[in-house]
């Protein structure tokens, strides 16, 4: 019997290395099969790439689709670009493509395409500095790609995906973890919708890209969600962005960009919900917030002092550690708080609405003397969450001349929570696990006192002498 | 009346059953656990936490919070608030009465003409106490647990077991400075006092002087860091703060000084205090109460 299973425990620990290396030693195979396959093929027709591991640098040449769906693996062993597209009007389809080199100065990245009309969908690529680059590509398309970057450290990384000087693309379902960011430089009328961004450094990065529209991201646990810089006329709808709390984190931040509008958005649990920085930077220019869920940001929104003409209404501002601030001294009043007559939500208003419109019939002023100190000594944010806060906020309430100025003014708060449809799955609900961890706390305070409390020792002195 | 006609049933051990140095103090701690338990102080503190735990994690998973996306982060904001001004005045409190109240009572007496040393006395009382207070916390935490489980479902409970961990250090370290506290006092209600001024010191007076002195001479980020270190209230809030968020960015530019030089090494860092916290009180409390030739 013991023979057997010992033969059993052998075979189990040696069956995977046996499947897998044989399998990786028949299949891999030099990429100049596939260069031959290309080389036959005519322009336009698709190309089937048997099932295997190609190891080396492929460069597609011709206007052809690669197609890797039957299980192709393109490798280039750590050693530059895995596949490099230089023909307008190619496909890559289906492929599973890893090892670019890292070294950052050639920056090898798993597709490089330096054509336009390229559609890039489908494929899995892993281990690549930069995971698909696109240099003056125009009317390309990025669709449901996995990217995963290297494992170095953020600041070594590559982009998940870069465009640069590549109009009208359009880049939807893709998935990247773990890489800088993703990143548009100088290219213009952009769809960008349903990707996810994850443990990266910014989500979405856009730099000098103008006219474009995002939709329905997600951008969660990045260093920031969304950075526009001196981009303009860009539209963000429906986006999500949780958890991005970086050192400057924020969730959308804005550097000098005109005409922006954000609606629909929800901004949760990131260091900084909304950060503006001189936006909209244009006299005649307009920055639109509506309709955003603001949430359990550590400061819901900060804006440098020369922040001037945002307009916010009809958001909803919740249980954010500061509601709105200043980034150094200085007030927001130069931005609308509210639009026709209808601001914000404010979940800390203490007003109340005696004609029942929804309204607050007081304005809303939020005035912490915590926040003004922090404003003047950034250090002492190292005391948030703690009694001593609480205290100064409260010495503050009772002594009104100790009050600092009010960073905002909304004229017409609105009294509850506006409907904002946010598309996030609910959290799992039936923590069993959670209430099980309660129960066993319970059980172990209630095994004490019975083994403790079990008369072996000395009798209670305590008791006795008060009787 | 004494002792021994108030429970005639339960035999005193004779010198000729002297019970080993760590029998000695677990009897004294099993003594001490029950006293303690028995007492209004415990079930009070344990109904204050647990009703205030509860409605914390109540209040912060309502609202927009019931959909999950706070996540834990948020009630482990309240809960902070809460852990720091409650379990230090428990465990000030409780180690403030130890000694000075039996002292008071005449009764330390009776316990030092027993078997065992002056030390396995007072570490008996300490542990004993010490499981008394967890036994308390264990409550507290378990209870809103359960609230957890059914408002948010099981998000969190890593970081959840950790807050649970550092608060039980925070309680026990404030045990020691509590029971140093007694040690020192001759009456009971000088110990209380001395322990509510203690935590008064600890909760409000040394962040708000620390803020002060931040702004007066302008401290540079490490000094603000190794300062609000010594504390160990501040200690705790770090540590929890470290592991709900894997860094102290949060905390603004000392809390990322104090993330980018000690790295890893930050919860270690922490930890020791709050461990210094613990025995530093306690050895000076040993020494103080076995020096003494009186009772």
């Amino acid at each position: 019997m013991r023979s057997t299973h010992l033969l059993i425990l052998i075979w189990i620990l040696i069956a995977p290395h046996v499947v897998f290396g044989g399998a990786g030693a028949a299949q891999a195979e030099s990429i100049s099969f596939v260069e031959s396959l290309i080389e036959r093929a005519t322009d336009g027709q698709e190309v089937r790439v048997p099932a295997g591991v190609y190891e080396g640098n492929l460069v597609i040449r011709k206007p052809i689709v690669l197609d890797g769906s039957d299980g192709a693996v393109f490798d280039a062993l750590g050693k530059g670009i895995v596949i490099e597209v230089l023909a307008a009007g190619v496909t890559i389809r289906g492929c599973v493509i890893r090892g670019s080199g890292s070294d950052v100065t050639g920056e090898p990245a798993g597709i490089r395409v330096v054509a336009p009309n390229t559609i890039i969908e489908s494929n899995t690529i892993q281990d690549a500095l930069f995971g698909i680059d696109l240099r003056e590509s125009p009317d390309s398309i990025i669709r449901g790609n996995t990217i995963s970057g290297k494992d170095l450290d953020p600041g070594r990384r590559g982009d998940g995906i870069r465009l640069w000087w590549s109009h009208y693309c359009v880049i939807e379902n893709n998935t990247v973890r773990g890489s800088r960011d993703m990143v548009f430089w100088y290219s213009e009328g952009l769809i960008i919708r349903r990707n996810t961004v994850i443990d990266s450094r910014y989500g979405l990065h856009f730099m000098y890209s103008h006219d474009t529209v995002l939709e329905e991201n997600d951008l969660l646990s990045n260093s920031v969600g969304v950075y526009l810089m001196y981009s303009n006329s860009i539209t963000l709808r429906g986006n999500r962005m949780r958890n991005n709390r970086g050192a400057s984190g924020y969730g959308i931040g804005l550097k000098d960009c005109d005409d922006i509008t954000i609606t629909g958005n929800a901004l949760l649990a990131n260091r900084v919900g909304v950060y503006l920085d001189n936006s909209p930077s244009s006299i005649d220019s307009t920055g639109i917030f509506e309709s955003n869920m603001i949430a359990f940001n550590e400061i819901g929104l900060l804006a440098t002092p020369n922040t001037h003409d945002n307009v916010f209404t009809r958001n909803a501002f919740v249980e954010n550690e500061e509601p709105a601030a200043t980034h150094g001294r200085g007030r927001l009043v130069s931005n609308s708080f509210a639009l026709d007559g209808v601001g914000n939500y404010w979940s800390d208003y203490a007003g109340f609405d005696l004609d029942g419109d929804g309204i607050g019939d007081v304005v809303y002023e939020p005035q912490s003397l915590f926040g003004a100190m922090l404003a003047r000594e950034p250090n002492l944010r190292l005391f948030v969450h703690s009694p001593a806060q609480q205290a100064i906020e409260f010495t503050a309430r009772a002594l009104p001349e100790l009050r600092p100025q009010s960073t905002l003014i909304d004229p017409s708060p609105l009294v509850s929570a506006p409907k904002i449809e946010l598309a996030i799955a609910d959290a799992k609900l039936g923590g069993a696990r959670m209430g099980i961890f309660g129960a066993i706390l319970l059980s172990i305070a209630a095994a004490c006192i019975a083994a403790m409390g079990i008369e072996r020792g000395l009798p209670q002195t305590r008791t006795g002498t008060r009787s | 009346m004494s002792a021994i006609t108030s429970s005639p049933t339960r035999p005193i051990r004779t010198a000729s059953a002297a019970p080993s140095f760590l029998g000695g103090i677990a009897r004294f701690a099993r003594r001490e656990f029950r006293d303690a338990i028995a007492s209004k102080w415990f079930l009070l503190y344990t109904l204050a936490f647990t009703t205030l735990a509860v409605g914390v994690s109540f209040l912060s998973l309502s609202g927009v919070g019931s959909h999950g996306f706070a996540g834990f982060g948020r009630t482990a904001a309240g809960l902070l608030n809460l852990i720091m001004l409650v379990v230090p005045l428990m465990a000030l409190t409780a180690g403030a009465g130890s000694i000075a109240g039996e002292r008071e009572r005449g009764t330390l007496l009776y316990l030092l003409a027993q078997p065992v040393s002056r030390m396995q006395v007072l570490l008996g009382k300490y542990f004993g106490l010490a499981a008394a207070l967890l036994c308390s916390l264990c409550v507290g935490f378990g209870i809103s647990g359960g609230v957890l489980a059914w408002r948010a479902g099981g998000v969190g409970i890593g970081s959840y077991a950790m807050l649970i961990g550092f608060t039980a250090l925070l309680a026990i370290a404030m045990l020691s400075v509590g029971v140093l506290i007694s040690v020192c006092s001759r009456r009971s209600s000088v110990a209380t006092g001395i322990a509510l001024f203690a935590w008064l010191t600890l909760v409000f007076v040394s962040d708000l002087g620390l803020m002060a002195s931040s702004l007066l001479f302008k401290l540079r980020v490490q000094e603000i860091f190794g300062l609000a270190a010594v504390n160990p209230l501040q200690s705790f809030k770090m540590a929890v703060i470290v592991n709900l968020n894997a860094s102290l960015d949060v905390l603004g530019p000392v809390g990322s000084y104090a993330s980018q030089t000690l790295g890893d090494g930050l919860p270690w860092v922490l930890g020791a205090s709050l461990a210094a916290w613990t025995a530093v009180p306690l050895a000076l409390a040993v020494v103080i109460f076995v020096r003494r030739s009186s009772v």
